[in-house]
């Protein structure tokens, strides 16, 4: 992963710990595990290379990005946990998934040693969103699950999208 | 109430006070309730909710009791009244009170009192998750079943999220 300000911890604890990334959406912490964050890019950076990809019934995602010759869908990631508009300034373009998040920032690096199950009471979306939880200096954060961001429907829909988008350019193109 | 309740001790009662069971009265929105004090783990204080974004509409979020993860869930919401945030404690449902096996926080207002008493039974028209009442004085008292109760969020739970997605 490409992070530029991350400081290498200062204590070491015993046991098993995994360094996580804690990023903030509409003032909402939430953790991710570094290791399924490929690279951290500022949304400038983004501006000329993102398409754009409509998609009415997933609002969420508005852009892909090209990357290595693969297509990544960039999901608002306010609007996937259902939170107030914000103004995102990050995306975190991840490793195992291609989806990169948009996040207003990130807050810093740090190590859990676990991270806790999500409450059987939660049933409804959560579920997907998280792969637990965590308690970090007297706050419960979210530990988020990449894979809860598109579930494969939303993917094939996305793919769908963009294979008609790129159908109607080179209709366009012809023409 | 001064203190938390911690029914956690297993003293070990006489003949006398097995034949009558005991109860914690609370508060929850309006109403007061009786709930069996074996299924009750703790009254805990006002400690912090923390929230998080989530679609369980009965959930408001976590607290953490004793080194665990608590969910708070809104029983106000079921058995009515309005929620209020006045002299607010939780009262922590033993795991065994849910079919999860997990712990479970339930807002309460003013003051608990722990009473023994005999239980009757509810009357027909009494909603699963009260599974009879305790006279106390003159006063009847609806006595709480944790367990439909816990069931009875969890299918609310499902219910809403359902009309959500209609």
């Amino acid at each position: 992963m490409k992070f530029a300000t991350f400081e290498p911890a200062k204590e070491r604890r015993s046991g098993p710990s995994e360094a996580i990334i804690l990023f903030s959406v509409s003032n909402q912490t939430f953790a991710i595990a570094a290791s399924d964050v490929q690279e951290i890019r500022s949304t400038d950076s983004l501006s000329g290379t993102a398409n754009e990809i409509d998609c009415p019934d997933l609002p969420k995602v508005r852009h892909t990005i090209d990357r290595a010759r693969q297509k990544y869908y960039v999901v608002n990631a306010a609007q996937h946990f259902g939170l107030p508009v914000s103004r995102p300034t990050l995306v975190l373009i991840l490793r195992q998934l291609r989806a990169a998040i948009l996040v207003d920032r990130i807050d810093r690096m740090t190590e859990i040693s676990a991270a806790y199950p999500l409450p059987r009471a939660f049933t409804g979306e959560e579920r997907r969103w998280y792969r637990g939880l965590t308690y970090i200096d007297d706050h419960v954060i979210p530990v988020v699950q990449p894979a809860g961001f598109l579930t494969s429907q939303e993917f094939w829909r996305l793919e769908e999208a963009a294979h008609q988008a790129s159908q109607r350019e080179l209709e366009g193109a012809r023409l | 109430m001064n203190a938390p309740i911690d029914t956690s001790m297993n003293a070990r009662p006489t003949a006398a006070q097995e034949a009558r069971q005991s109860f914690v009265l609370v508060r929850i929105g309006e109403r007061r309730f009786a709930a069996p004090a074996n299924l009750v783990a703790e009254l805990s204080p006002p400690v912090r909710l923390h929230r998080f974004p989530h679609t369980t509409s009965l959930v408001s979020g976590v607290i953490i009791r004793r080194g665990k993860i608590v969910p708070v869930c809104n029983a106000s919401d079921i058995v009515g009244g309005r929620k209020s945030s006045a002299n607010l404690f939780y009262l922590i449902a033993d795991g065994s009170a849910a079919e999860s096996g997990e712990l479970v926080a339930i807002p309460v207002n003013g003051e608990s009192e722990l009473v023994a008493g005999e239980i009757r039974p509810a009357e027909q028209a009494a909603p699963g998750y009260i599974c009879g009442s305790l006279l106390l004085g003159e006063e009847a008292i609806d006595v709480l079943d944790l367990r439909e109760l816990a069931k009875a969020l969890e299918t609310n739970a499902e219910l809403s999220r359902a009309e959500g997605q209609s």
